[in-house]
């Protein structure tokens, strides 16, 4: 066990972590070096101003309400995932530095409730979104759009969530503080396991989502999920 | 495949590499959003024809030849040579995409299949699989505008014939349409053909226009075609016209393609700052009914109207209100299409694909969504700017007995107004 988790754990994660550093500065910067297209491609009606330009491109960043208009089930499905994703990113925090106010206003107990209820809804929700888009892929009339780069990512998505989800529900007794000895260890480039976490009942889990998120984001930046950043500058586009 | 061929194919896609292309090319989730968007893939549920599939087939070789990812494992992206087999399915999506652009306004990341599809022809182009038909269209035009002395005479005994009708219409016996005027303000290219001069015409004269006509047509197939240099020779037949003549303005015809070729991509492709103002016929007419240069009456169209945006003109163009403000100049009786504006749907015949006829029977089954909205509206009279389009909507209308009467905007405003040569034309 300290051995898998060692390699997912801990190399692991300084190995995904530089390769997704490093890879997504990579294609921003090729991104940013490749001359824009001579041909304004805006589409109307568009904004005049700057102000109304950036929040256009917030709106169909974040809302897409167009997408929302042609396919709302689709929509609904996408916007559960890419916000319980934010919310748990925004959760996972919690394993670099606890929160300010909240432990104080809550006490150690209502935290780690709060936490567990909101990581499971979050887990719960991303989830359900993911076992929708498999099967939107495999079963839609259009399914020969998709190729194995698709099915891999929400493969590892899944690998990623379930994971996730064991160790929220069934890792009892196992909480934040626990987790983050671990990882401010890795911050601090003297990594150590806790062993009351190697050898809980979650220790596997935990090696088998660092697994999955190490893939992840190793394989990220080669990845159609660069839409993370280039999302934004293709919306603005539109109002060229 | 060869190595010579495909050395000149993947040149292609890095000659024309930007940054728009390049982000389009890694950020498709493939989430086929944009398949309701598109009236072919609508249409006729052929998976070719689904916008993202399009981009697809560029992408695979994108993927193959410009990223060291799909250099290694191909298969993850299905990466692919650019082989017969790819370019056979490439053109027969590529060259029936409207370029309307409407997946682009629905898809999330805003993602432009026309411009990846633009990228698709210029291969195409090279691999000796250029559409014909509209390649010699593009060429015939070309060769006018170098032999413009060999077309004169005939030109301009057209404009004296259309001339004497606009006389008998505005009942003034000074009325012209003057070729080659010198120091006239604005120049009117049109396109081939008396109907899109001679309500032009009578509009102008009406409203004291300073105007002259072009010997050129506005209509590019080039850009259709899918090649810049010949879209850029035949644009510049009218702008160097336009230098000569010292005018301060361009003025397009109702066609859609027009407006865009002069007002978004001539600056792109002669690299030079467009020199003169363009605007759109429906503009002018528009600012003459409003400010009082020419006057309109209600109540001689008879029946419910509507009005069609095309593609060109509306989402990719940004003329939504005048045509519709005009067309509630000469009716009461206006009703709006549902969705309409920059959700319009396309009506199938942009494009360059009413000049193809080894594409009509998708063609005309990617009306079907057109057929809906107007028989939707419960509209007799439809008022439809693009001749492309027209040509579509006259076709569907036929097949689906809708029973419409289509006219383009300019005749409904020479209808409308109190001359004394309109009670003959109507009858
Ligand atoms: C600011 C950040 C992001 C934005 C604006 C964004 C937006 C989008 C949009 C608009 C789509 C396409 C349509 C849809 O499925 O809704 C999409 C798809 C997708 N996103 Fe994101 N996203 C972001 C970050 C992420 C991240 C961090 C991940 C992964 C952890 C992710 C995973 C995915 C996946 C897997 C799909 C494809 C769904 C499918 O298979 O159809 N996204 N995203
Ligand atoms: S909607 Fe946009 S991101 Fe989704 S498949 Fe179509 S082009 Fe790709
Ligand atoms: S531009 Fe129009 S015709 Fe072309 S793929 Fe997009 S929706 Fe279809």
């Amino acid at each position: 066990m300290e051995t898998y988790l060692y390699i997912t754990a801990v190399i692991g994660v300084y190995v995904g972590f530089a390769v997704f550093i490093i890879g997504m500065g990579w294609r921003a910067y090729q991104w940013a070096t490749t001359p824009k297209s001579p041909v304004k491609l805006g589409m109307f009606p568009k904004p005049k101003t700057r102000v109304g330009r950036f929040f256009k491109l917030m709106k169909d960043t974040f809302i897409a309400p167009q997408s929302a208009s042609i396919e709302p089930r689709m929509w609904l499905f996408s916007f559960m995932f890419h916000f319980a994703a934010l919310a748990a990113f925004v959760g996972h925090l919690r394993i670099i530095q606890e929160y300010p106010i909240l432990p104080e206003l809550l006490g150690e107990e209502g935290m780690n409730a709060f936490a567990g209820w909101a990581g499971g809804i979050a887990g719960v929700l991303m989830m359900v979104a993911v076992i929708y888009w498999i099967a939107r892929r495999t079963f839609g009339p259009f399914k020969q759009l998709s190729v194995p780069e698709d099915y891999l990512l929400l493969a590892l998505l899944f690998g990623v969530i379930i994971m996730g989800n064991h160790m929220r529900f069934f890792g009892h007794g196992v909480h934040a503080e626990t987790y983050r000895a671990w990882f401010q260890s890795l911050l601090a480039f003297r990594p150590m396991l806790p062993s009351e976490l190697v050898y809980s009942n979650v220790g596997w889990s935990l090696g088998t989502h660092m697994l999955f998120t190490d893939l992840l984001f190793i394989y990220f930046p080669f990845s159609k999920l660069v839409h993370t950043i280039g999302a934004f500058s293709a919306n603005l586009v539109r109002s060229e | 495949m060869e190595s010579q061929q495909l050395t000149t194919l993947t040149g292609v896609i890095d000659k024309k590499m930007n940054r728009q292309l390049k982000q389009y090319m890694d950020i498709c989730a493939r989430c086929a959003i944009c398949k309701d968007a598109c009236h072919q893939y609508v249409g006729t549920g052929d998976f070719k024809y689904l916008p993202a599939r399009r981009a697809e087939l560029i992408r695979q070789i994108y993927k193959k030849y410009f990223t060291k990812a799909g250099e290694f494992v191909p298969a993850l992206y299905e990466a692919r040579d650019p082989d017969e087999n790819l370019l056979e399915e490439l053109y027969e999506s590529t060259y029936a995409c409207t370029g309307c652009r409407r997946c682009m306004y629905y898809c999330p990341f805003s993602i432009d299949t026309a411009w990846i599809l633009s990228v698709a022809k210029s291969i195409l182009i090279a691999a000796g699989m250029g559409n014909e038909m509209l390649g010699q269209l593009a060429d015939a035009a070309i060769f006018k505008g170098d032999n413009a002395e060999m077309f004169e005479d005939v030109m301009i005994s057209g404009f004296k014939e259309i001339e004497e009708e606009v006389r008998q219409i505005t009942g003034n016996p000074e009325a012209q349409v003057p070729v080659g005027k010198q120091g006239a303000d604005v120049l009117y290219v049109a396109l081939a053909g008396a109907h899109s001069i001679r309500p032009a015409a009578v509009i102008f004269e009406e409203a004291g226009e300073n105007w002259t006509i072009s010997m050129f047509e506005a209509a590019n197939y080039g850009f259709f075609y899918g090649d810049a240099e010949k879209a850029r020779l035949i644009t510049k037949r009218y702008i160097d016209e336009a230098k000569r003549l010292g005018v301060k303005e361009i003025v397009v015809p109702e066609c859609g393609h027009a407006y865009r070729v002069a007002e978004f991509f001539y600056e792109a492709w002669s690299k030079e700052p467009m020199p003169f103002k363009v605007s759109h016929i429906l503009e002018k007419v528009d600012d003459y009914i409003k400010s009082g240069r020419i006057t309109v009456d209600k109540g001689i169209i008879q029946g419910k109207v509507t009005y069609h945006d095309p593609c060109q003109l509306g989402r990719n163009g940004g003329k939504f209100e005048q045509p519709r403000d005009i067309v509630k100049a000469v009716t009461d009786n206006f009703v709006d299409l549902t969705p309409n504006r920059e959700k319009q749907w396309c009506c199938g015949g942009g494009g360059g694909i009413v000049a193809m006829e080894e594409f009509t029977k998708t063609r005309l089954a990617s009306g079907i969504k057109k057929v809906e909205q107007l028989k939707a509206s419960g509209a007799s009279v439809l008022a439809c700017p693009c001749e492309n389009c027209r040509l579509q909507i006259e076709e569907l209308n036929d097949i689906h007995e809708l029973g419409l009467e289509i006219w383009q905007v300019i005749d409904l405003v020479v209808a409308a107004m109190p001359l004394p040569g309109n009670k003959k034309a109507a009858e």
